[in-house]
C-alpha cells in the first residue's frame, strides 16, 4: 500500500533486451548460498550444469522440484525444493476444533486419505483414553486396507508409468476406480472421504458397498495378478529396476525410512505389529520382507503387500461384530491438557501425529509426521553417481506423495 | 428497432467475398476458353503440351510419382495415428477416441487440425535458419525413401537401381534434422534431448543396415544377373510365389535384428528418446509448437511406416500374397493376367448368376452386422443400410482400381498396405506393453549384442551361399 | 525399561522418566541432548535406533523440541522434550550426526518456529520462500483468516512489520501445560510437573468464544 508498484517493463522493450543479460535465462539464477551445503552444491565443476526437474513435471508425483546437476548423462548431485504444495496444514489444525482437524488432514495423502484422516482421530482417542466401539474399529480396518490396495495399485502403475510403460497404470485405475466407488457407496466421496470421526466413523457399512465389495473381491486376486505379471517379468522393467536405488538397513534406519523401503532392506518393521492398534492384534497377517533393498524389491513388496490386505480384508468380513459405529462424545469436544503420540501404517510407511491439547476445543499443537518425507530424504544419497533416467525409477519406487510431504 | 440502432453494416461479408472471388474465377476462365476457342490458339495450346509431355514422360512420371508420394504420406500418417490411438485404449481396457466422426475416425484429423491452427512463433535467441530447416529436414528425410518402395508390380515411385541405398541415405538425414532441432533451440533440455536422441538413431543405423545385407547377398546370388541386387523391386520380385520363398524363412536372424533396429530408429518404445515425457520434458522439440511440432510429429509416424514398408518388401515377400493364385482364378473359370475386359461373361459359367446374388447380400449383411454390433444405438435396419452402401463403396473403390490399374496392382496394392499396417499394429502394440530401456542399456545393446549378430548373419549368409554355389549345383 | 532408563540417564534428565500410556517421557535440558541421545541409541541395553519424529512445540513460554524414539528391545516409544528453549533465541545441537535422516526434519523445525540447530550444515527453509521473514508456527504469528478463530484475523500482510495501531487486539500467545514444559525460558524447573491433571491452562480472554 505504500510501496509503489515498479513499472514493470517487458523483455520485448529493445531497451530492457539490451540491459537484461543472458543469465535471466539460466535455469538456476545465481544466488548467494545460505548455507554451507547450498554453497557446495551450487558451485559447478568443469563440464557440469544445472537442469531443473521442475515444479511442473509429469513424473515427480506432485509438485516437486529437483535441481539436478549434472555431467552429461550422469548425476553429481541434487537438491529437492519442496514447498509448492505447503498448505500450512498444522497451523490450520490449531485454529479450528479436533474435528475439523478430520477434514484439514484429509489431502494430505490424498492417494488414500483414511490414512490422513486417522491421524487427528487415532491421537484424540489416546489424549482421551477414549473406548472406540469394536465395530467401529472393524470398519475403520476395512476402509484402512480398501485404501492401502488402491494406493498400491496406483503406485505399480506410476512406476511403469515413470518408466514408459503405458498400460499398467490403467489397470491399476481400474482397481482404483472399482475400490472408491465402493467407498462412494459407504462415505459419499471419492477422494477425500473424511469418514473418519474421533471415537468411530461417519456412518454404518450399507447395502451397496457390501454388494460391490463381494463383487470386486471376487475378481480382485486375479486382476492385481494380471498387472503384476505385466512388469514382474518383463526384461525391460526388471533391467530398469534391479539393483537400482540400493538402500541398506544401516542407511533405512539412519534416514529414518518406513513402511515399504524399509521392508525390502530387510527390517520387519510394521507398525501394525510394533505398535499395534485398533483391531489389528486380532487379525493374522504376515509382513512381507525382501532384503534386496533396491527398486525392483521395493515394487515386489507393494504386491505382497495387496495380497496381505486382501487377507485382512477376508478375516474382517467374517469377523465384524454388530454394535454402535460411533462412541457418545459431547458435543463440544474439551481434551484436557496431555500429550499423545499415534502412529499408524499407511502405504507410504509410519504416518504418525503428536498432538498436544490445552483443556480448550482447539489443538495446542498437532505435529503430523508423514513418511514421504522421510522417503524422499533418500533420494539424495541413492541417485548419486546414477544415470539421469534413473532418478525417476529411484524416486517413484520410494513413493512419495508431495501432499503429505508439504503439509 | 430504435432509431439509435447500430447502422447497417456495409461493405461485402467474408461469404460473400468468397462467392465472388470463385465467380469471378468462374468468368474468367470462361472468357479465357472461349477467346482460345475462337482464336484457334487452344488447339495449338493442346497440341504443343501433348507433345512436350511425350517427350518427356519420365520426367512427367517421376514428377507424379513424387506428388502421390507426398500426398500419400498424410492421410497414412493420419491412419497410423488412429491406429496408435484405438490400439492403445483397447490393450488399456478403455475405447479411445469414439466421439469424432464414426468410431472416432477423424479425430486424428481434427489432431492435424488442431496442430495448424497454434500459434507460430519463434522464441528469442535461436538460430532461426536451422530452427526453422529442422522439422523441413526430419519431414523429407522420411518422405522421400517413399519414393522407392514398390507397392505394387509396377507401381513404385522410381525403380532406382541402387534403391536400397537411397533409402538409407535419404531416411539418414533424419539424424541431421533432430541434432538441428536440438542444437537450435536455444535450451539446455532441447539440446540433452537431441543428442541423446542422434546418439540412439546412429547407433542402431549399422544394426539396421548390416541386418539388410544378408537380403542382398541372396539377392545377388540367386536372383538375376543383369539387375542390381539393390533395386527394390526385384528383391520382391526374388519373393514370388509361395510364401516360402520370402527372404523372412532364409534369414531369420536378420528379419529379428532388422526389426529391432527399426524400432530404434523409429524412436518407438522401447526405444523412444525422441519422446521420452516422463523424462527430460519434450527432448529436442521442446522449443516447437504448433505446425513445426505437427512436422516432427508427421514424420515419426511416416518413419514408422516407411521402416514397416521396407521389412514389408525386404522379408515379408512386398506385394507378394505368398499363395498362388491361378489355381483359385481358375477354379472360377477365369485366367491371368485378369483384365476386366477379358473376362468373358461366357465363361464364367454357373458363377454368372451366383456372384451377382450372393456377393451383395454376403457384403452386406457383414458390413451391417458388423456396424450392429459395434453400434449400440443403432437398429438393425439402420445397420444394413449403412452396411449396404459401405459395402458399394467399398467394391466400387476396388473395381475402380482394377480398372485404372490392373488385377494385379489391385491385389498387390492391397496385400502390401496388409501387411504394412499389420507391422504397424505391431509397433504400436509393443508401444503399449513395453516400458522404456535405458539410453545405456540401448546402446549397449547395439553395439555389443546387435551388431555382433548382424555381422554373424552375413557370414552365415556368405557362407551358405559359397556352399550353395560350389557344391549343390 | 523404564528402570533401564532411570538407570543410565537419572543425571542428565530433569525429572524421572514417565510413563504416558505407551510412550516413555524425558524431559533434558538442551546441552545434555547430545548425551542423552548418543546413550540411547549406542547403550546395548537401550538400543533406539529408530529416530521416529522430529518436532518443534512452541508452549508460549518456551520452545521446545520433542524427539520420539524406538528401540527393538521395547515396544514403548520413548519421548525425549528439549525444554527450555527461549523464544528469541531458541538454540539446540543438531542430531544429523547421529541420525542423518533428521537433517529436514531440522530444516522444517527451523522453517516453522526459527529453531537454529547447531551442527546442521543445511539450516535453510524448507516450506517457505527463501525470502521470507517470519517463522509462521510460532505462537505469535496470527493467522489472517477470518474464518479461524485466532486473534489474527482480519489482519492482513503478515510479512509486513505490524505496527501496533494496525491490530486489532494485541496478539495474544497462548500456553499450555499439556505441553509438558518442565523448564522455564531461564531453565529453572518450573512448579508445574508434566503429565498430572493441572488446571486448565491460562486460555487468554482475548480469544473469541466458538
Amino acid at each position: 500500500m505504500t510501496a509503489d508498484r515498479e513499472q514493470i517493463r517487458s523483455l520485448d522493450d529493445p531497451e530492457v533486451m539490451v540491459q537484461t543479460p543472458a543469465t535471466i535465462y539460466d535455469a538456476i539464477p545465481p544466488l548467494t548460498p545460505r548455507t554451507e551445503r547450498e554453497a557446495e552444491f551450487y558451485e559447478l565443476g568443469d563440464g557440469e550444469m544445472f537442469v531443473n526437474l521442475g515444479p511442473q513435471h509429469p513424473s515427480t508425483h506432485g509438485v516437486l522440484r529437483v535441481v539436478l546437476k549434472i555431467d552429461g548423462e550422469k548425476i553429481v548431485d541434487l537438491d529437492p525444493v519442496m514447498g509448492y504444495l505447503h498448505r500450512g496444514v498444522e497451523k490450520i489444525c490449531e485454529y479450528g476444533d479436533w474435528h475439523h482437524a478430520i477434514s484439514n488432514t484429509d489431502p494430505l495423502e490424498y492417494a488414500a486419505s483414511m490414512f490422513s484422516e486417522a491421524l487427528p482421530v487415532l491421537s484424540a482417542e489416546r489424549l482421551l483414553d477414549l473406548e472406540v466401539p469394536r465395530r467401529a474399529d472393524y470398519i475403520r480396518v476395512l476402509a484402512w486396507e480398501l485404501n492401502r490396495i488402491s494406493s498400491h495399485a496406483l503406485f505399480i502403475g506410476w512406476l511403469a508409468l515413470d518408466l514408459g510403460g503405458l498400460t499398467p497404470i490403467l489397470y491399476g485405475f481400474a482397481e482404483r476406480d472399482e475400490i472408491v466407488e465402493m467407498l462412494a457407496a459407504l462415505t459419499g466421496q471419492k477422494l477425500l472421504f473424511n469418514y473418519m470421526r474421533i471415537g468411530g466413523v461417519n456412518g454404518d457399512v450399507n447395502h451397496e458397498f457390501l454388494s460391490r465389495l463381494g463383487d470386486w473381491m471376487g475378481r480382485a486376486a486375479v486382476r492385481i495378478n494380471d498387472q503384476a505379471t505385466l512388469m514382474n517379468e518383463n526384461e525391460i522393467f526388471v533391467n530398469r529396476t534391479k539393483g537400482l536405488g540400493v538402500v541398506d538397513r544401516e542407511m533405512a534406519l539412519q534416514y529414518h525410512m518406513s513402511g515399504p523401503p524399509l521392508r525390502a532392506t530387510g527390517v520387519p518393521y510394521d507398525v501394525r505389529r510394533a505398535h499395534p492398534y485398533s483391531v489389528y492384534p486380532e487379525l493374522e497377517f504376515d509382513i512381507p520382507v525382501r532384503t534386496d533393498g533396491d527398486s525392483y524389491a521395493r515394487y515386489l513388496l507393494h504386491i505382497d503387500e495387496i495380497k496381505q490386505s486382501l487377507r485382512i480384508i477376508d478375516q474382517v468380513l467374517h469377523q465384524m461384530p454388530d454394535g454402535p459405529v460411533m462412541a457418545k462424545l459431547p458435543r463440544l469436544l474439551r481434551i484436557p491438557p496431555n500429550r499423545a503420540f499415534a502412529a499408524i501404517e499407511s502405504p507410504r510407511g509410519q504416518y504418525a501425529a503428536y498432538a498436544v491439547s490445552d483443556g480448550s476445543d482447539q489443538p495446542f499443537r498437532f505435529r503430523i509426521h508423514d513418511p514421504s518425507f522421510f522417503n524422499l530424504q533418500a533420494v539424495g544419497p541413492l541417485t548419486r553417481g546414477e544415470l539421469l533416467a534413473d532418478i525417476m525409477a529411484i524416486m517413484a519406487s520410494l513413493d512419495p506423495i508431495m501432499g503429505g510431504i508439504d503439509k | 428497432m430504435s432509431a439509435a440502432a447500430t447502422p447497417a453494416p456495409h461493405g461485402v461479408s467474408l461469404t460473400g467475398k468468397i462467392i465472388l472471388g470463385l465467380l469471378a474465377i468462374v468468368v474468367a476462365g470462361a472468357l479465357g476458353f472461349f477467346l482460345l476457342w475462337v482464336t484457334g490458339l487452344g488447339s495449338a495450346l493442346v497440341e504443343w503440351t501433348v507433345d512436350t509431355g511425350e517427350a518427356n514422360i519420365e520426367i512427367l512420371r517421376f514428377v507424379a510419382a513424387a506428388t502421390g508420394v507426398l500426398l500419400f504420406t498424410i492421410p497414412a500418417a493420419f491412419v497410423i495415428i488412429y491406429m496408435e490411438l484405438k490400439i492403445i485404449a483397447q490393450m488399456n481396457m478403455r475405447v479411445g477416441p469414439d466421439r469424432t466422426g464414426p468410431f472416432g475416425a477423424l479425430a486424428s484429423l481434427m489432431a492435424g487440425l488442431k496442430v495448424l491452427s497454434k500459434e507460430d512463433y519463434t522464441p528469442r535467441g535461436v538460430d532461426v535458419p536451422v530452427y526453422t530447416l529442422a522439422p523441413a529436414v526430419t519431414f523429407l528425410a522420411s518422405v522421400l525413401t517413399l519414393l522407392v518402395i514398390p507397392f505394387a508390380p509396377g507401381m513404385a515411385g522410381y525403380y532406382m537401381e541402387l534403391g536400397l541405398l537411397y533409402f538409407f541415405a535419404a531416411s539418414g538425414l533424419g539424424v541431421v534434422g533432430l541434432m538441428m532441432a536440438g542444437w537450435s533451440s536455444f535450451n539446455k533440455y532441447s539440446l540433452l534431448g537431441g543428442i541423446r536422441a542422434a546418439a540412439a538413431v546412429i547407433s542402431y543405423e549399422l544394426p539396421l543396415i548390416l541386418g539388410t545385407f544378408g537380403v542382398v547377398l541372396l539377392a545377388g546370388a540367386f536372383g538375376p544377373a543383369d539387375t542390381s541386387p539393390l533395386n527394390l523391386g526385384q528383391i520382391v520380385e526374388n519373393q514370388a510365389g509361395w510364401v516360402w520363398n520370402w527372404y523372412a524363412f532364409q534369414q531369420p536372424l536378420a528379419l529379428i535384428i532388422f526389426f529391432i533396429a527399426a524400432t530404434a530408429e523409429a524412436g518407438r518404445t522401447p526405444f523412444d528418446y525422441t519422446e521420452a515425457d516422463s523424462e527430460l520434458v519434450a527432448g529436442f522439440a521442446t522449443e516447437y509448437s504448433g505446425m513445426r511440432f505437427g512436422f516432427f510429429f508427421f514424420a515419426e509416424y511416416v518413419n514408422v511406416f516407411i521402416l514397416s514398408a521396407l521389412t514389408v518388401t525386404l522379408f515379408l515377400g512386398g506385394y507378394h500374397l505368398g499363395v498362388d493364385i491361378d489355381p483359385i482364378l481358375g477354379f472360377f473359370g477365369v485366367t491371368t493376367p485378369l483384365e476386366m475386359s477379358s473376362i468373358d461373361p461366357g465363361s464364367l459359367g454357373p458363377w454368372l448368376l451366383a456372384i451377382p446374388l450372393m456377393v451383395p447380400p454376403v457384403l452386406t449383411l457383414a458390413f451391417g452386422g458388423l456396424l450392429w454390433m459395434v453400434k449400440s444405438g443403432w437398429g438393425i435396419i439402420k445397420s444394413l443400410v449403412v452396411g449396404f452402401l459401405l459395402a458399394n463403396l467399398l467394391v466400387g473403390a476396388l473395381f475402380t482400381f482394377w480398372a485404372l490399374f490392373s488385377f494385379e496392382a489391385l491385389l498387390g496394392v492391397l496385400v502390401f498396405f496388409g501387411k504394412s499396417f499389420g507391422l504397424v499394429a505391431l509397433f504400436v502394440m509393443m508401444r503399449a506393453t513395453y516400458p522404456r530401456v535405458r539410453i545405456d542399456q540401448m546402446m549397449n545393446f547395439a553395439w555389443k549384442w546387435l551388431m555382433p549378430a548382424a555381422l554373424l548373419n552375413i557370414f552365415i549368409t556368405a557362407g551358405a551361399i559359397i556352399i550353395i554355389k560350389e557344391y549343390l549345383s | 525399561m523404564l528402570a533401564t532408563l532411570d538407570h543410565r540417564l537419572g543425571d542428565r534428565i530433569v525429572a524421572p522418566a514417565e510413563v504416558m500410556g505407551d510412550t516413555i517421557e524425558l524431559v533434558v535440558r538442551p546441552r545434555d541432548l547430545t548425551d542423552v541421545m548418543r546413550t540411547l541409541r549406542d547403550d546395548g541395553d537401550l538400543r533406539f535406533e529408530l529416530m521416529a519424529d522430529l518436532c518443534g512445540v512452541d508452549t508460549g513460554l518456551t520452545m521446545q523440541v520433542v524427539y520420539h524414539l524406538w528401540s527393538p528391545l521395547s515396544s514403548d516409544w520413548v519421548r525425549v522434550i528439549a525444554d527450555g528453549l527461549s523464544r528469541d533465541d531458541p538454540r539446540v545441537p543438531s542430531m544429523v550426526h547421529l541420525w542423518p535422516g533428521a537433517e529436514w526434519a531440522e530444516r522444517e523445525a527451523y522453517d516453522m518456529f526459527g529453531i537454529e540447530f547447531e551442527g546442521n550444515r543445511d539450516l535453510r527453509r524448507i516450506y517457505m520462500p527463501p525470502d521470507y521473514l517470519s517463522f509462521p508456527l510460532r505462537k505469535d504469528f496470527a493467522l489472517a483468516d477470518d474464518a479461524s478463530r485466532g486473534t489474527g484475523a482480519g489482519i492482513r500482510h503478515q510479512e509486513h512489520p505490524i505496527a501496533p495501531a494496525e491490530v486489532r487486539a494485541q496478539p495474544v500467545i497462548r500456553t499450555s501445560a499439556g505441553a509438558g514444559a518442565m523448564l522455564g525460558p531461564d531453565g529453572e524447573s518450573l512448579a508445574v510437573s508434566a503429565g498430572a491433571n493441572p488446571e486448565p491452562a491460562a486460555v487468554e480472554s482475548g480469544e473469541e468464544p466458538a
